[in-house]
């Protein structure tokens, strides 16, 4: 169970997240809503620790995540993957080297540095990797990857740390409608089979209520709303987003621009 | 022509008076700078002794040993052996001291990048000792190397190398400090250490624009080993010298045409490595 | 919980891991080919300079003993101890450190000039005629390919000893390697207010000064003040050919075992070179903040 109590990142005098307090429950998929820059992210990389929190404290069971250090917190981050936006790989290296970054806390340093994989853990990522229909292309390079592909590698990334939570930072915001739907399948896949607790920031509606169980609404750092996806009323999103509303819960797909999209790569997943 | 277009020109004046004024206040300090610039230009060449009546001698002379520069002439064929086989040897000083100069400064760039080094003493050090290493010329390296390895093409190869850590470790901590910290992020979020994230999020990122940095400074540093013969750390430099102090003047524009003639080579084989590092680069991204 | 990955069977992973383990191959061979290309080079090169690493470990404590000795005075006491022992020669130093710095000045404004009027003849857009072009570049190449103290070499025969023929050699240096800049920098301009003065009826040199200049001022002072720094550094050692500046006490203190007047001629360097660093930089970095902001 993961607990936040009253967090608070402040940038300057500016509050990106504003006493934020919160429990989810083990193997909820919770979709965090609202407009860009309402705190979403911030509240996300706090989770993993990526930025600490001004104030307050988060909970991961008993354990303070907030004050862990050292390899402590290196092991925490183990256990919570995280998926961004942007992918967040190295486009030098291969697909499969990428997919062990996610082992780094497990295998020892001097052995990472070499690159010198087990078979063992070799066989765990290719099969990460097939089950999101990416092994055949293991030894590309990742920068050589549509912007979907490169979405799956990071989840394969994930999914290789055997995660007790996964925070995926606007999965979706950099890829195509078909791959969007990848995506988030796989997220759900992972949530509803294994059991794993996934928190998702979603900026699109439509797809925040046919994945979620739960969705909690961020406005200017502050948590407005925290229920079932069925009482997010029209007026509700309206409040959420303001003028963007008609952007997020028209008629429109949810996804117009699709930039990680590059014609002439076959997607693997089709 | 005047009454072709009729202007009442007082008026006009009167409403834009800014645009009548002769110098306007940055044009003034421009012109101040200019004269500034210009007065310590005229006081600069009477110090340095321009006016003392050897400026139109030696121009003279000057057009006289050029004309006897021509046409380059080795004098007989031992000579281009002598010449080519310094040649050769600048060249190798040049590549080793290139070599060696890229691998020592690779950690130092690490300890003086912002996104590497947290500590800044640590990060502030290393900086002001890669500074203080670049503002030490290279022929007076090549000096201290000749006092402790001998003289010879040796101390010449330590001496590009020992120059070249200085610029090598400011160039390299800039592109480290430019590489992307989204990788890193990745590989941090998922538990792996600083050493990892270095390895796997920085160190490909930035190996092919150091590769260029280097292949663009074997040939700057070529011409530098071509001097560096001049203080007895070998290469061409030697001969170079002993033909221009000797009077040899054919021999000298031979000298100094091969140099160009292999500068040149130099810098269309490393264009064309550079191109095909950091083209591949260009294809995927 | 259970691990989310289900591992494949050996049947089906055998063949992936195999793919994979191909591609991995020839890329390594591919990297081994150029490690291999390199330390061939290196191997040769090393015949031919006459690298020794047992000369170089026999030798290399002389290099720490050698700096040691750069910061001992006479009597055997580091320099500090007695400051005034040590800058003994500051007034002469100071006259020739000086005189390296005008040098520079001279050096660099006359490679401006030159570098200012060549580059608009050698930029491929603007350029008047092609054969002038061609004949700018080569102009340009060699100015920047011979070191500049071959050129004071040449010049100390022609103008005798002193700084006339250094400043000479950074000029010719300058031209040749401002040129090449500055064309580019004519070669990124904005061609509309070209054709538009053109267009006009106006000659060539309106056209420059009215179209191509005001767009690249800010490029070339740039330049010109990086190259200042550069130049700097290399009047210092002019005098190692007798070419004017510092240089000459500094070779005869190093040839001469006077070790520290080395280290005190080379303290006065490093601290001018640094000090003209960050003031080019910082008025470096106003102008190209203007820049932007524009």
């Amino acid at each position: 169970m993961l607990r936040l109590e009253g967090v608070t990142k402040s940038f300057g005098g500016k509050r990106a997240v504003d006493q934020v307090s919160l429990v989810v429950p083990t193997g909820q998929l919770v979709g965090v809503i609202g407009r860009s820059g309402a705190g979403k992210s911030t509240l996300l990389r706090m989770i993993n620790r990526l930025g600490d929190p001004t104030q307050g404290r988060i909970l991961f069971g008993d354990t303070d995540i907030t004050q862990l250090k050292g390899r402590a917190l290196r092991q925490w981050r183990a256990r919570c993957a995280m998926i961004f936006q942007q992918f967040n790989l190295a486009g030098r290296l291969d697909v499969l080297n990428n997919v062990m970054m996610g082992r780094a806390f497990h295998v020892p340093t001097s052995r990472a540095l070499l690159k010198l994989w087990s078979d063992d853990e070799k066989a765990q990522a290719l099969s990460a990797l097939e089950s999101l229909d990416m092994a055949r292309l293991a030894g590309q390079r990742a920068d050589t990857l549509s912007g979907g592909q490169q979405q799956r590698v990071a989840i394969a990334r994930a999914l290789v740390q055997e995660p007790d939570i996964i925070l995926a930072d606007e999965p979706i915001a950099s890829l195509d409608p078909r791959n969007t739907k990848v995506v988030m399948d796989a997220l759900l896949h992972i949530n509803k089979h294994f059991g794993i607790t996934v928190v998702c920031n979603l900026h699109s509606l439509d797809l925040a209520r046919s994945y979620c169980d739960r969705l909690v609404g961020m406005a200017a750092g502050r948590v407005v709303f925290d229920d079932v996806p069925a009482a997010l009323t029209d007026a509700v999103a309206r409040d959420l987003y303001g003028l963007e509303a008609g952007e997020v819960v028209g008629e429109a797909p949810p996804v117009l621009m699709p930039v990680g999209a590059r014609p002439g790569f076959a997607l693997a997943g089709s | 022509m005047p009454g072709h277009f009729p202007v009442d020109l007082d008026a006009v004046r009167g409403r834009h008076s800014e645009h009548f004024q002769r110098f306007g206040r940055r044009r003034q300090t421009a012109l101040a700078i200019a004269a500034a610039a210009f007065a310590l230009l005229i006081f600069a060449i009477g110090e340095l002794g321009f006016f003392d009546g050897k400026l139109l001698a030696g121009l003279g002379r000057l057009a006289e040993i050029t004309g006897l520069m021509l046409p380059p002439d080795p004098k007989d064929w031992a000579h281009v052996r002598l010449f080519s086989s310094a040649l050769l040897e600048t060249i190798a000083i040049s590549l080793l001291g290139t070599l060696a100069a890229a691998a020592l400064a690779l950690p130092l760039a690490f300890l003086a990048a912002r996104n590497v080094t947290a500590q800044r003493v640590v990060r502030f050090f290393s900086r002001r000792s890669l500074d203080t290493i670049r503002s030490v010329d290279i022929l007076v390296w090549a000096l201290i190397w000749v006092n402790v390895v001998g003289l010879g093409p040796f101390a010449g190869a330590l001496a590009i190398m020992t120059a070249d850590i200085g610029t090598f470790g400011k160039l390299f901590s800039e592109a480290i400090e430019a590489a992307d910290r989204k990788p890193v992020e990745g590989i941090v979020s998922a538990g792996g250490g600083k050493f990892l994230g270095v390895r796997f999020g920085i160190i490909p990122e930035v190996f092919p624009v150091l590769v260029s940095q280097v292949l663009y400074f074997f040939e700057s540093n070529t011409r530098s080993a071509s001097i560096i013969g001049i203080v007895g750390a070998g290469g061409i430099g030697l001969y170079l010298a002993e033909a221009i102090r000797t009077l040899e003047l054919q021999q000298t524009s031979f000298i100094i045409l091969m140099i160009l003639v292999s500068v040149a080579l130099i810098d269309y084989v490393s264009g064309q490595l550079r191109f095909a590092v950091i083209g591949r680069r260009g294809v995927v991204s | 919980m259970s691990s989310p990955i289900a591992l494949l069977p050996d049947a089906q992973l055998r063949p992936l891991l195999d793919a994979y383990e191909a591609s991995v191959r020839s890329r390594r061979w591919h990297t081994l080919l150029i490690l291999a290309c390199v330390a061939v080079a290196m191997v040769l090169s090393s015949i031919s300079a006459e690298v020794s690493i047992p000369k170089l470990l026999d030798n290399i404590h002389r290099f720490p003993s050698y700096i040691i000795r750069l910061f001992q005075l006479e009597n055997g006491r580091p320099v500090w101890t007695d400051v005034a022992e040590w800058f003994w020669g500051l007034p002469r130093w100071l006259r020739l450190l000086g005189e390296t710095l005008l040098m520079a000045y001279v050096g660099t404004v006359l490679g401006v000039i030159g570098a200012f009027v060549l580059s608009f003849l050698a930029a491929a857009n603007v350029a008047p005629s092609r054969w002038l072009r061609w004949t700018v570049r080569r102009f340009c190449e060699i100015c920047r390919t011979v070191p500049e103290l071959v050129f004071a070499l040449v010049f100390v025969i022609a103008f005798g000893l002193g700084p006339v023929a250094g400043v000479l050699a950074v000029a010719i240096h300058t031209v040749g390697a401002l040129g090449k800049l500055f064309a580019e920098v004519v070669e990124n301009i904005d061609m509309k207010p070209v054709e538009g003065i053109i267009a006009g009826g106006s000659s060539w040199p309106v056209a420059m000064r009215f179209g191509a200049l005001p767009q690249t001022m800010s490029n070339f002072v740039s330049y010109a003040l990086l190259r200042f720094e550069i130049n700097v550094r290399s009047t210092a050692v002019m005098g190692f050919v007798g070419a004017g500046g510092i240089g000459q006490d500094l070779i005869e203190a190093i040839r001469k075992f006077y070790y520290s007047d080395v280290s005190a001629i080379l303290v006065l360097i490093i601290i001018t070179v640094s000090v003209i660093d960050t003031l080019t930089s910082h008025v470096r970095h106003r102008l190209i903040g203007l820049q932007e902001k524009h």
